[in-house]
């Protein structure tokens, strides 16, 4: 069990990505500060920092993309449901 | 890869993606329209030259470019594609139960042995799945009996039967039942019931005895040889039918190749020519169930599967070009989304995902599931893909449930970073089983996954063949004879 700070570059990513990605791995403890610092607890902590920014980027890419296309894509969705549920679009 | 909407504005090119392929590239856009084309092509379009007038008429055709659109059409491929966003839950899959006399090395089903007590479904659980089946607004309705060995609840499965053939009447709806069998249950008194009550039978054929029964273990005799035997019996029975009150359907088989079929690719499919089987399916394992347990003995790498399914499609294709009718199931299904604009009901590869929308899985306990695969992970104790239970759920509790809205999110390309910019996004899809499973997660991650690296070869092998001409034809043959 050990603890490694440092800063992560929140010009590339996100305080949500980074918050994000903390909440899916589940081998460290992460506190992470409004500025991007990001302090780590666990075993081999400092895999745990590369850890973070290596999922915080996918999850960036997945913010970004949802900014982009979350329109057409909660459309498709919504569709799917309403169909399934035998409703029609002008009863939604 | 998707070309820049800017630079599309300067070329004239309506938005598309690509991909680099032998010879040259594919070009897609979400119509659902495809070229494949030159490298000196691809270039004219990208940087807005002139082009050929056979290559514009192509591209003006498929809807690339932005002051030649048929909106009507492009529109009306779409929805074509795009069928099952109008329809709700065809499939059903029926969980008879978890009993099986087989051992096979890469069950993902969950089966446990004959003898097990209480592994079957109850009458009481299958008329209240049925019911909820026939819930759904879709007119086609399926049943698929699976299991474990489905003939080993054989009167609870003659009762469904029965009862959803009344539901058919009442309805007005279509129905349609498919059996999923290892036939060693099997008898004549079975098979004359299946047959009257237009039951379409599939079986699993591994290939050659040697290799069917290295996979598919059955301790109380020879796999393969019972498997050829109905194979030929209901082949018969399909082949003689005259005069009859009912349809006879053609009995069909499922491939399932392990790391033992690898290198028998021709064995294999002389095996399904043999028995007049005219098509073949080559799945390759799931991360799931014994499988994924057993995946250093009986796994391979994506490459392994793509080189095999390689040189079986183009031993399929020698065969075809010497008379010999059979064709590859994948193949068969994306050249009918590729060139028709159809979905030929393979809900792995929709966007979203089958999960409740296009099918729901009823295990034997009347738990449901929003698939097969999410069924088989709730058995490994994981109830992530349950949607309900047949004792409480409503129709509408299913379909609202947080696991289908969970699916339906996760398998929208739209919302994949590496998909909704991929060049065969028309025509594939992503499973959040499959990336739960390997992944941990239902969104997955497609830049390590091997589900998508399969996916992506093969669309790469079939592009490839369809950029030689006489390859071409005989692929496009395949979908000819559906029509």
């Amino acid at each position: 069990m050990n603890r490694f700070k440092a800063r992560a570059d929140i010009s590339a990513y996100s305080i949500q990505a980074l918050e994000l990605a903390s909440y899916i791995l589940s081998d460290w403890e992460f506190k992470i500060s409004k500025s991007g610092e990001v302090e780590v607890c666990g075993e081999n902590a400092q895999k745990g920092f590369n850890e973070l920014l290596n999922e915080a980027l996918n999850q960036q890419c997945r913010i970004d993309l949802a900014s982009k296309n979350s329109g057409i894509a909660n459309l498709i969705v919504t569709k799917a449901i309403l169909s399934a549920l035998g409703e029609k679009e002008a009863e939604k | 890869m998707a070309l820049k909407t800017k630079e599309n504005k300067k070329t004239g090119a309506f938005p598309f993606n690509f991909r680099k392929i032998t010879g040259g590239f594919v070009i897609s856009n979400d119509a659902g329209g495809h070229c494949i084309i030159s490298r000196g092509g691809f270039s004219k379009l990208c940087k807005g030259k002139k082009l050929s007038a056979s290559l514009e008429a192509s591209l003006q055709d498929a809807g690339f470019l932005s002051h030649k659109l048929d909106f009507e059409k492009l529109f009306s491929r779409w929805q074509k594609k795009n069928s099952f966003l109008y329809s709700g839950p065809g499939l059903n899959i029926f969980v008879l139960t978890l009993r099986c006399n087989h051992k096979c090395l890469y069950c993902q089903s969950g089966a446990t042995g004959e003898g097990a007590k209480n592994k079957d479904m109850s009458w009481e659980t299958a008329r209240k799945a049925v019911d909820l089946a026939f819930s759904s607004p879709n007119p086609n309705i399926s049943i698929e009996f699976q299991g474990g060995e489905p003939l080993a609840n054989w009167p609870v499965l003659e009762k469904i039967v029965k009862y959803s053939r009344k539901k058919q009447k009442e309805s007005g709806k279509n129905l349609f039942i498919a059996l999923v069998s290892n036939m060693s249950m099997m008898d004549e008194k079975k098979a004359g019931f299946l047959l009257e009550n237009e039951i379409s039978i599939c079986t699993s054929l591994d290939g050659p005895a040697e290799l069917h029964n290295k996979n598919r273990p059955f301790s109380s005799g020879n796999s393969h040889a019972l498997t050829v035997k109905w194979i030929k019996y209901f082949m018969k029975k399909h082949d003689e039918q005259k005069d009859l009150s009912y349809r006879i359907f053609k009995p069909s088989a499922l491939l399932t190749v392990s790391r033992y079929s690898l290198s028998h690719h021709k064995a294999i499919i002389d095996e399904y020519v043999k028995l007049g089987l005219e098509s073949i399916f080559f799945r390759p394992l799931s991360p799931i169930g014994y499988a994924a347990k057993y995946w250093d003995k009986i796994g391979y790498t994506p490459k392994e599967f793509l080189d095999f399914y390689r040189n079986g499609l183009e031993y399929i294709v020698s065969l075809n070009r010497k008379g010999v009718k059979i064709s590859e199931k994948t193949a068969a299904m994306l050249l009918s989304k590729i060139f028709d604009y159809k979905d030929p009901g393979f809900l792995d590869l929709r966007c979203p995902c089958g999960a409740s929308v296009g099918q729901l899985a009823y295990n034997w306990d009347g738990s449901i599931y929003t698939c097969d695969e999410g069924r088989m992970i709730g058995w490994e104790g994981d109830d992530f893909f349950k949607v309900g239970d047949v004792k409480k759920s409503s129709y509408k509790d299913l379909i609202n449930s947080s696991s289908t809205k969970g699916c339906l999110v996760t398998s929208n390309l739209e919302s994949q970073p590496r998909c909704f910019r991929c060049a065969y996004k028309p025509w594939c899809g992503v499973c959040p089983a499959v990336n739960y499973e390997a992944q941990k997660s239902p969104w997955g991650n497609m830049a390590t996954s091997a589900r998508c690296e399969i996916f992506m070869g093969i669309f790469d092998i079939l592009f490839g063949l369809l950029g030689k001409k006489r390859e071409a034809e005989i692929l496009k043959s395949w979908i000819a004879e559906d029509k």
